[in-house]
């Protein structure tokens, strides 16, 4: 029987976009799509993924090769759609779903599976946490929760207003570093670094280094190094968010409160 | 000991929260939550111990590496489900702070102690995520062979 070709092409392109949009490792993404594509039988299989995009081509002698290069623009973290994509093609690579089935079902995969407020209340509770961890007293975390409820306040504004990452990573931590300074007004004996530090923390670059790690060990360097620049620039605008705030309130802070 | 108790609550509490920030399943949001607070233990306990941010910070992702890679196998999901927020609470925030503060502050003394402590912490979680990536991977060549 003569196999439809594209359309497992088309499902596994779909499959490593969906997870390499959603902030998998590019070695995990290439073995997905190897193992979808290696159901057409065909002599040549072939799965190449950078952090930016996919080319993948399924070749036999006695037919013209199916090429595909795949651009991925925007990248995010969404572990939910990682474990779907990740159930489908093992669903599909055990024969329990059909080629079509698996070609709908990665098409309709959701986005969000919390809402606004879920995710609002969770950026409160991340700092709160971080600043019993740092060994924070009730004052340290209730001041943590504030700058928590700032940062979400920026983060769902800035989405809003589509800001880049890299500036509202900056703004973020800017809101941060002055809620923080400004509360030590209110509650003296406030440790103002460990409300700064437990606010930053959920913008920190955790992802991106542990991901880092994980492509350089799989020997894909080209990824890992990119990766490992992301987590730099990413800390490094955490960082100036933070510099500017606390230099802003040793300008203002005598006079502007 | 009030310390770790209060230390190993909030870190289950904000790696909880930080999973569902990077939307983590439902299901397994108390499961990576159990990650972050096995290392935020180890990490704290390590400090009591020995005072070395580096090394504990070694020691605790070394702890959250394993754990994920068991959770992952006993709930059949990625390793990366359990890791990428179980690994927050080492990686060196409070260094990335501290470096900017003595920037502010002209400290250039502690401003380059604290960004070389920084590095080392990053390459000490990567070394301990490796070690554990690698130990796993000779555990299922193995299993398979026989």
């Amino acid at each position: 029987m003569e196999k439809d070709y594209k359309l497992i092409m088309r499902t596994a392109i779909r499959a490593g976009e969906v997870m390499l949009k959603s902030g998998a490792e590019t070695h995990r993404v290439e073995e997905t799509m190897y193992y979808i594509l290696r159901t057409a039988g065909t002599e040549i299989v072939e799965a190449n993924v950078t952090m930016t995009g996919i080319i993948a081509t399924l070749s036999n002698p006695d037919m013209e090769p199916v090429t595909v290069i795949k651009r991925v623009q925007k990248r995010g973290t969404n572990m939910n759609r990682i474990m779907v994509v990740n159930e489908i093609s093992r669903n599909y690579c055990s024969g329990k779903i059909s080629l079509e089935e698996a070609y709908n079902r990665l098409n309709n995969i959701c986005g969000k599976q919390y809402s606004v407020t879920m995710y609002n209340i969770a950026t409160i509770f991340v700092p709160a946490g971080f600043a019993l961890l740092y060994n924070g007293g009730i004052k340290e975390t209730f001041a943590s929760a504030i700058t928590g409820m700032v940062l979400a306040v920026i983060i769902t504004f800035g989405k809003k207003i589509h800001l880049k990452s890299i500036i509202l990573n900056m703004v973020s931590t800017f809101g941060i570093a002055v809620t923080a300074i400004y509360l030590t007004k209110f509650m003296p004996n406030l440790d103002q670094d460990i409300v700064i530090i437990s606010g930053i923390m959920p913008l920190v670059p955790g992802v991106a280094i542990t991901n880092a790690i994980r492509d350089t060990l799989e020997e894909n360097y080209i990824s890992g190094a990119a990766r490992i620049l992301e987590a730099f620039v990413t800390a490094a605008t955490v960082a100036i968010g933070v510099g500017i705030g606390l230099a802003f309130m040793s300008v203002t802070g005598g006079w502007l409160w | 000991m009030v310390n770790i108790v209060m230390g190993v609550l909030g870190s289950f509490i904000a790696i909880s929260a930080f999973a569902a920030l990077i939307e983590t399943p439902q299901k397994y949001l108390l499961h990576a939550g159990f990650t972050g607070a096995v290392g935020g233990f180890v990490y704290l306990l390590s400090m009591r111990c020995n005072q070395d941010p580096v090394f504990s910070s070694f020691l605790s992702a070394l702890a959250i590496a394993i754990t994920s890679h068991i959770f992952a196998r006993i709930f059949k999901a990625p390793v990366t489900i359990f890791m990428i927020a179980g690994i927050l609470p080492t990686v060196p925030g409070a260094g990335m702070y501290r470096i900017v503060y003595y920037i502010i502050t002209r400290d250039s003394a502690k401003c380059s102690f604290y960004f070389i402590q920084t590095l080392e912490i990053a390459g000490m979680i990567a070394l301990a995520i490796f070690i554990v990536d690698s130990i796993f991977k000779i555990h299922i060549r193995k299993t398979k062979k026989w």
